[in-house]
């Protein structure tokens, strides 16, 4: 509902009464039927009730010409929400063949205004005009990323336009490029994602997985706080526990992150992962603990497990129940590490 | 209160999803124990004028699908022949219009329940998802957890194929635990809320399953369970999506999640709790994020999450459904 440079704000701001149009002057308006007792009725503007009024007259009579598609235009603007005006347009369209280039340009108006609503139209537009509308498509969703880099509609659509249509060549760099400006952008680590597992050009996620590794390892040590790159981290390891566990570049970046003494929570959090999956974790992990000095009571456990949950519960207090309960599953060890 | 009278114009642009503002506020008003207020009988009568009829059996295979309404907006009177020509009826209308019948007591026997369900099954898809309506729109798992409500209520599972959806809604399983919207999509509170919902409606997973010792589960729970805690910010709140600042709702879509795997416990309810009196307004009533002006949707949010903490004065929630419990039960 911010206001836009348009040209259907425009319209609304210049806009002639329905009833006072010469060309709209033999249909008769259809009111809104809302019963005598209607619940959570809505005081609607006089500019709204007229335009579906109107409305309704010509999708009752299935009048399918150009004011009725100048009139959905108009009824979309005040209220994008409406499935029905949608899909009477896409009949106006099928029926007066108008044209599909202006009809993204329109999408794409309404899209920018409100970030909802107008995926399914797009893409049956872009359906009619098929690959060749691929590149369109991508440029249209980057264009409303580049205003909200985590708009879900718009990453949606994009991955539809990549199933349906093509044009990955370019993706894994566009997820670099968003990455780039904001490593905590989880949208953008989630495409990757999608892109790695999923790009006919690039192999299939064991291929790229060990890319994908180092990658991620530098973006976990650049901000290790962040957790995006760790749940990517695990994410490439996908039903493969075992690789997970045995890659040694996994441990390590954990240990490395407990060497500096800050940032640590998701550091400890995967490696208690790590361990309760099998890793028999080496004295420097033990030692990297002790070192942290955490306020808490006593020695440390000599089980590692129950150790790093014990931290947890002091530097991660929003979840304490959550490491408490995690204790209390730990498998009991008969002989300690 | 001030709502469910009269709702500003500022609120024209949901016109069509008005059985859903209905909703948010009869089951708020439900919540806070104030159902007295509404005069049940015109509601009932209101949600049923909006169900769409089919003129004889044959309509029901058509491909159409006849539910409710969102409004009267949206619907057309019949023709001369008593055809009724155009039907928007959709999914997520008909849930809310289940869920305020059963609000206000209204005896289900007398609801026309074959034509809902069996015209729904035309709105499932190939790969398990549903269309909320038939001439096209969006599918994802929003209108899957619509369709698992609505034979839930109508005590009937002729209306969809259960192990499609399921199928569907573990592919929508992110590679971090939680669930998005559509298979590949960023893992996402609501996308979560009905992946879960759905699954416990449709009887996938049981009861307070992190209680018991199972370890095989058809979704990956731990780390299912990693991520939902995870989404308690520093600020107290819920947020919907990693790195995102957090929001009333997902107070209820998150939390949810969590009651319903039997982990409501694990959460910070004194953050929770101060976050979301932040979030409270002067008139009444919850808006997004501390500051914001109130509005229908993070209200009955709102409620829900203060449902969820057990807050004195509120009636409990059946999580599954979005309603309270004894509403959910029929008593």
């Amino acid at each position: 509902m911010e206001s836009d440079e348009g040209d259907e704000q425009q319209q609304e701001a210049e806009r002639l009464p329905l009833s006072q149009r010469p060309e709209w002057s033999d249909v008769t308006p259809i009111p809104q039927d809302d019963g005598p007792n209607p619940v959570v009725p809505i005081a609607y503007k006089p500019e709204f009730s007229e335009t579906m009024s109107y409305f309704r007259a010509v999708y009752y009579s299935d009048e399918r010409s150009s004011r009725s598609f100048q009139l959905t235009k108009e009824a979309i603007c005040l209220n994008p929400g409406n499935y029905t005006v949608w899909h009477f347009r896409r009949q106006i369209i099928e029926t007066l063949h108008t044209d599909l280039q202006d009809e993204l340009a329109f999408v794409g108006r309404i899209a920018k205004s409100n970030s909802k609503n107008y995926q399914h139209h797009r893409r049956w537009v872009a359906e009619k005009l098929g690959t060749g509308a691929v590149n369109k498509e991508l440029q249209f969703t980057k264009k409303m990323l580049s205003l909200d880099a985590k708009n879900y509609h718009a990453w949606s659509y994009r991955q539809w336009v990549l199933q349906a249509l093509g044009g990955w060549e370019d993706e894994l760099d566009y997820c670099q490029i968003l990455l780039g400006e904001d490593i905590f952008n989880n949208s953008a680590w989630n495409q990757r994602y999608f892109v790695v597992t999923r790009s006919p050009l690039l192999g299939g996620l064991i291929a790229m997985r060990d890319s994908e590794v180092n990658f991620t390892i530098e973006a976990i040590l650049g901000n290790p706080e962040n957790e995006s790159p760790w749940r990517y981290l695990r994410g490439l390891y996908k039903d493969d526990t075992e690789s997970w566990i045995n890659d040694p570049r996994i441990s390590s970046v954990c240990l490395k992150v407990l060497s500096t003494k800050s940032n640590y929570v998701f550091a400890l959090s995967t490696l208690l992962d790590l361990i309760c999956h099998g890793f028999r974790p080496s004295e420097e992990f033990r030692e990297a603990i002790n070192a942290l000095n955490t306020p808490d009571s006593g020695p440390l456990d000599s089980d590692l497990g129950r150790a790093i949950c014990r931290v947890l519960e002091c530097v991660d207090p929003l979840r304490c129940n959550y490491w408490l309960w995690r204790k209390s599953k730990l498998p009991l060890t008969v002989s300690s590490q | 209160m001030m709502m469910y009278e009269s709702l500003p114009h500022h609120y024209q642009y949901q016109e069509i999803n008005r059985i859903t503002l209905a909703h948010f506020a009869i089951s708020g008003l439900c919540l806070l124990g104030a159902l007295d207020r509404v005069d049940k009988d015109a509601v009932s009568d209101w949600v049923l004028s909006l169900q769409a009829h089919p003129s004889n059996k044959a309509d029901l295979t058509n491909g159409e699908f006849y539910g409710f309404h969102g409004s009267p907006s949206s619907q057309l009177h019949p023709d001369d022949n008593g055809v009724l020509m155009h039907n928007g009826s959709n999914l997520a209308s008909t849930y809310c219009a289940l869920a305020i019948l059963k609000a206000v007591g209204y005896n289900f026997a007398n609801i026309d329940s074959k034509s809902i369900l069996t015209s729904m099954r035309n709105l499932q898809q190939h790969d398990g998802s549903f269309m909320p309506i038939h001439f096209g729109a969006e599918k994802d798992l929003r209108f899957v957890y619509c369709a698992a409500a609505i034979c839930f209520l109508l005590e009937d599972w002729s209306g969809m194929d259960r192990e499609r959806a399921k199928a569907y809604i573990l592919n929508c399983q992110s590679y971090d635990g939680g669930f998005g919207l559509t298979p590949g999509s960023e893992s996402h509170g609501g996308g979560t809320y009905c992946a879960v919902a759905s699954l416990r409606l449709m009887g996938f997973i049981e009861d307070n399953v992190l209680s018991k010792n199972t370890s095989s589960s058809i979704i990956d729970l731990p780390l299912l369970l990693s991520w939902c805690l995870q989404r308690q910010a520093a600020d107290g709140g819920f947020q919907g999506r990693a790195n995102k600042p957090s929001d009333t709702c997902y107070a209820f879509w998150i939390g949810s999640v969590l009651r319903m795997l039997g982990g409501y416990n694990l959460i910070d309810k004194e953050a929770l709790r101060g976050f979301l009196l932040t979030c409270q307004s002067q008139y009444g009533g919850f808006g997004k994020c501390p500051g914001d002006l109130p509005d229908l949707y993070h209200s009955f949010y709102g409620y829900t999450a203060f449902s969820l903490l057990e807050e004195p004065g509120l009636n409990p929630l059946c999580a599954e459904l979005g309603m309270t419990e004894f509403s959910a039960l029929g008593i």
